[in-house]
């Protein structure tokens, strides 16, 4: 459904022609397949409605006009800045995306240590603009091409920083946010004389309707910019690099240690967590390279690091007996880096890790020992810049599985999700035969630790109908698998309830269907209300989940 | 049915109070603010109760007014601000009802104190991070909820860290957990059994419902049991000390110990407020307070489980450095300043007499945050203000505390004055009711609007207070939790 002249007029008045189109050729390119949404759907075909218009917004007051427009005329929005996934993207036929690519400022308050972002500008810049200050930004695992402060209102935003640096949520200071019926608040301190510093209060918090533990994703009006809270970098301005792209490795980083530390038994490695949850001496944590697969990962890290490297070379390097058997001994791994804020501190967290492997009968991989692999993988987790290497193995992935509540229930069942993954990838050709075991993810779900921020990938063939309803058969197997160990949601399920699977969104009555059996249904119902008082005509999607409250209806 | 039968009937004879002697301690407070003495109090014993007792307040529209701590009411926000309100005294639910060491999460009643929990989490070697010297009474709840700064802010991830989960009765009557275990059965047993130990503050899902909870000096709803995150003992603990002439000089060496993290206290007292914390009575701080420095930075150390002298050493000595580096000698003891009393001071509950009041009888506090770079505008100001009303400016008591890893500070200034004295009282408020307009004029945050503050601090934005005022519509549609407190909404 075409937008009426009059609004499409209005909105070009507000941004200008040059930052609006409805042609076809345009707004075809913000549609996205919903197999990438965390709920992994099937067919191939299927994709998010195209928008009746993109919008380019180039300032606050711009971002506020367009949506009274929307909400004088009873037009969706959807915002977007970076488009992970399908989130990202409108979910109805009258909708228009809000693009905020022209609003990428970063400024950096290094005395206060923090930086006010806006939404385009990308992690890799807002840590570059860091470094210069000796400060470094939480880098969520979506990585540095993705926008900080998108992570920060849309999503969970953890990563290998997040048990020192805490999530993206934990970091959001002032923020400035336009809201779904036009008006503007600005929380905490920001609201009330223009300072960042404090995004609470006065009194209780208004920012508890903009994002809880799942972000808005574009759900609840439009956030335009934000502080977050920066954190020491105890290295150079600019971080030296050498190596032929694309095995960029971090040069010369002389109080910084990376380590691959290894166990034989998950309940080892919980107690290690534990220990290191405990003790502040990680400054990054992530099981990163079991991202491909435990039986390949040794062989895939050499063809990295070698810039010469093809993945032609897998199968001979599986084979090779060293690399063959310094993957078994990484079968339960996780890679950390140690960073000295002083020679001191260096050294006693050195000791403070040996102790650790000590207690917890690990090692240290010597394999990734070497130099290169070392400063390969310290530049890798220091800016997740290699997210390609996510869709490396057949074209595209989904998480799965997530059981990072409780790392002590979790990890001694790795092996029993490990086998069931397994089982798929050897009864069907539709998931990649990787070893079962490709659990990734933070040490922490949470600053200081607590929870841990795990997924399996499973990667699959984006191209392949076959592929992808094997890979949606799959989920459905772990989905059941995760009830019945009380572990709740498959992570690739996490956004079924959000978008129906031709990629439009769910009605308020299918919501209602959804939820109505709720252990605590409240929490659905009281959504409900937020979004009528905040959001009452409607107009941002079906991701902002609600149910009727019982009185109401 | 009269309010008195029905609510005998609902709770038992002994659990509702109408002896005017007890209702009138209820109402104790130093508070400038409007205060009343309650109708009725009532003593629930647990959220069935309390969920009754909130349906019962909304369909006779009776004003309730939540109390966890005992004692004397500091600020005022637990006296009721209307006439004919129930008081919902918490105070003697005391359950710890869960210490789990694995995930450092203690989940306790409302009316648990620092010294009970600290008690029960010695038993698993564990301690609850503490806020300065509280009363012996108060309730450790209340204190996370209302976000009164810890000493330790370096595990502060969220800024209301060490809060977690809560049970809640919101003021419209639906009880409900927050928080990650908001997300599983309204049942904490169920919960332990499926190893989930209420360890994630957030959501569960699009909205922070926590967030609507803290600083709202209960105006939206009564919480029955927080979980709250630990801290592992230290073998190790001591406490450094580096003198200043003037609070400008510590800021270099504050914002750098902040940025490596290295301290596990941390915190700036002028003479007057570190004389009244150390002292046991007039006379001791008397004596000591021409013998402290102007200013001074405390800094704790600690070793625990993991290497505990490695890592006390590696730190103390770095902080020495760091404060070598910008001009301060970080020491053991100076003079007759011993570190490890202002740590064992600090980190304590006080018993008998508020310590504040040790010097004049009474006192007053103002505390916004800030910036600690802004804080010696709000110091020059705050002192000029006194010297114009005739205050005696070495009397006024100055705490700076860092909160959030850094990224606000709290700033307090302590008025103390003789309660026995109209024309002290007087100047006090005089003083007090200057300075906080003042302080919101140079851009002080009042993010606990307490008091008069309420009305200087939400009329600066509004939009928040619209923002507010629908969330408050929202949880307490009938608008009878603490009403007046957030006096603009």
């Amino acid at each position: 459904m075409a937008l009426e002249r009059e609004a499409y007029r209005a909105i070009e008045d507000i941004v200008g022609k040059r930052n609006v189109s409805e042609d076809s050729s345009v707004t075809e390119t913000y549609r996205c397949i919903t197999s990438q949404s965390s709920a992994h759907y099937g067919p191939f075909n299927h994709q998010t409605p195209r928008p009746q218009a993109v919008v380019l917004p180039g300032s606050t007051e711009e971002v506020r006009q367009v949506i009274r427009i929307c909400n004088r005329y009873g037009i969706q929005f959807k915002v977007a800045s970076t488009f992970w996934a399908a989130m990202g993207y409108v979910g109805s036929d009258r909708a228009i995306q809000i693009d905020m690519v022209r609003m990428g400022g970063v400024r950096i308050d290094a005395k206060n240590m923090m930086a006010i972002v806006e939404p385009y500008a990308i992690g890799a810049v807002v840590q570059v603009e860091a470094m210069k200050f000796g400060l470094n930004c939480n880098m969520a695992g979506v990585g540095c091409s993705s926008s900080v402060l998108a992570g920060a209102a849309g999503w969970m935003g953890f990563g290998p920083s997040s048990l020192f640096m805490g999530i993206a949520s934990e970091n959001i200071l002032g923020a400035e946010w336009v809201l779904p019926d036009g008006e503007i608040l600005r929380t905490g301190s920001l609201g009330s004389d223009g300072s960042w510093f404090c995004g609470e209060g006065p009194g209780p918090s208004t920012r508890a309707v903009l994002r809880g533990w799942q972000g808005s994703t574009g759900a609840m009006g439009v956030c335009t910019r934000m502080a977050v809270r920066l954190h020491p970098w105890p290295g150079p301005k600019l971080i030296p690099t050498y190596g032929e792209v694309p095995s960029y490795k971090a040069d010369g980083l002389e109080n910084f240690r990376t380590y691959t530390l290894c166990f034989n038994e998950w309940e080892d490695y919980a107690r290690a967590f534990q220990l290191f949850h405990e003790a502040d001496v990680i400054y990054l944590g992530h099981r990163q390279f079991n991202m491909f697969g435990r039986d390949i990962k040794g062989a895939m890290l050499k063809i990295l690091v070698d810039s010469g490297g093809q993945f032609s070379d897998l199968l001979p390097l599986m084979d090779d007996p060293y690399v063959k058997s310094e993957n078994e001994k990484m079968k339960i791994d996780v890679q950390i880096v140690l960073a000295g804020l002083t020679e001191r501190d260096l050294a006693y967290k050195e000791k403070a890790v040996d102790e650790v492997l000590r207690q917890t009968h690990g090692w240290k991989s010597e394999f990734m020992l070497d130099k290169e692999m070392r400063d390969f993988v310290l530049l890798y987790l220091l800016r997740l810049g290699r997210k390609n290497l996510n869709y490396t193995l057949c074209s595209s992935y989904e998480g799965n599985f997530g059981m990072s509540s409780n790392v002590f229930v979790a990890a001694p069942l790795m092996e029993e999700a490990s086998a069931l993954k397994r089982k798929w990838e050897q009864d069907t050709p539709h998931i990649a035969a990787v070893g079962g075991d490709s659990d990734m993810g933070s040490m922490s779900g949470i600053g200081g630790g607590g929870t841990t921020g795990w997924e399996f990938f499973v990667h699959f063939d984006a191209y392949d109908k076959d592929s992808i309803r094997g890979t949606k058969e799959f989920i459905d197997d772990s989905q059941r698998w995760m009830l019945s160990k009380g572990l709740g949601a498959d992570m690739g399920r996490w956004n079924a309830d959000a978008r129906r699977e031709d990629g439009y969104d769910y009605t308020q009555e299918e919501h209602d269907a959804i939820y109505k059996n709720l252990p605590q249904p409240a929490i659905f119902e009281y959504q409900w209300k937020v979004r009528e008082a905040f959001n009452p005509r409607h107009l941002t999607g079906s991701y902002y989940r609600t149910k009727t409250p019982e009185n109401v209806k | 049915m009269a309010p008195k039968e029905s609510l005998v009937k609902m709770l038992g004879e002994e659990r509702v109070i109408d002896d005017p002697k007890i209702l009138a301690s209820y109402a104790e407070t130093r508070s400038f603010g409007p205060h009343f003495a309650p109708w009725l109090a009532v003593r629930p014993d647990g959220p069935e109760a309390v969920e009754r007792l909130v349906g019962w307040a909304n369909e006779s529209r009776t004003p309730l007014v939540p109390v966890s701590s005992k004692g004397l009411k500091i600020r005022g926000d637990s006296v009721p601000s209307v006439p004919e309100a129930v008081v919902v005294d918490l105070s003697d639910m005391k359950k710890i009802l869960s210490v789990n060491r694995q995930h450092r999460i203690a989940v306790v009643e409302p009316g648990v104190t620092y010294g009970e929990l600290n008690a029960a989490l010695a038993e698993e070697n564990m301690v609850m991070p503490m806020s300065l010297r509280p009363k012996a009474g108060k309730s450790v709840m209340t204190d996370v909820l209302e976000g009164e700064p810890r000493l330790n802010p370096m595990v502060q991830w969220s800024y209301y860290d060490p809060l977690r989960c809560m049970e809640v009765t919101w003021g419209e009557g639906v009880r409900m957990f927050t928080g990650e275990a908001a997300a599983g059965a309204r049942d904490l047993e169920s919960q332990w059994a499926d190893e989930k130990w209420q360890v994630n503050v957030a959501g569960p899902f699009m909205l922070d419902f926590y967030r609507v909870l803290t600083a709202a000096q209960g105006s939206m709803g009564i919480v029955t049991w927080a979980s709250l995150k630990c801290a592992v003992k230290p073998l190790l603990h001591r406490m450094f000390v580096a003198s200043a002439n003037s609070l400008s000089e510590l800021e270099g060496f504050v914002y750098r110990a902040m940025w490596t993290r290295f301290p596990d206290e941390i915190f700036i007292m002028n003479r007057s407020q570190l004389a009244s914390l150390l002292g046991k009575t007039s006379g001791e701080i008397a004596v000591l307070k021409p013998l402290l420095p102007p200013w001074t930075v405390a800094v704790g150390v600690a070793g625990r489980e993991l290497l505990p002298e490695e890592r006390f050493e590696a730190r103390s000595k770095d902080l020495t450095d760091i404060a070598q580096e910008n001009g301060l000698d970080l020491r053991e003891s100076i003079d007759s300043l011993d570190g490890d009393a202002v740590l064992r001071e600090a980190s304590s509950a006080c018993v008998g007499t508020y310590w504040k009041d040790l010097w004049a009888g009474s006192s007053q506090s103002i505390f916004f945050v800030t910036q600690l770079e802004r804080a010696p505008l709000f110091l020059k100001r705050v002192t000029e203000l006194a010297e114009s009303l005739s205050y005696p400016v070495g009397d006024i008591g100055v705490y700076i505390q860092p909160k959030h890893l850094g990224s606000a500070y709290h700033m307090e200034f302590t008025l103390p004055y003789d309660p026995d004295s109209a024309r002290e009282t007087r100047l006090a408020e005089e003083l007090f009711d200057a300075a906080s307009r003042e302080i919101a004029g140079l851009g002080g945050y009042y993010s606990r609007p307490y008091g008069k503050w309420a009305g200087i601090q939400l009329n600066k934005d509004a939009q928040s207070l619209l923002a507010l005022k629908r969330i408050q519509g929202i949880f307490d549609p009938n608008g009878i939790m603490n009403p007046g407190k957030l006096a603009a909404v």
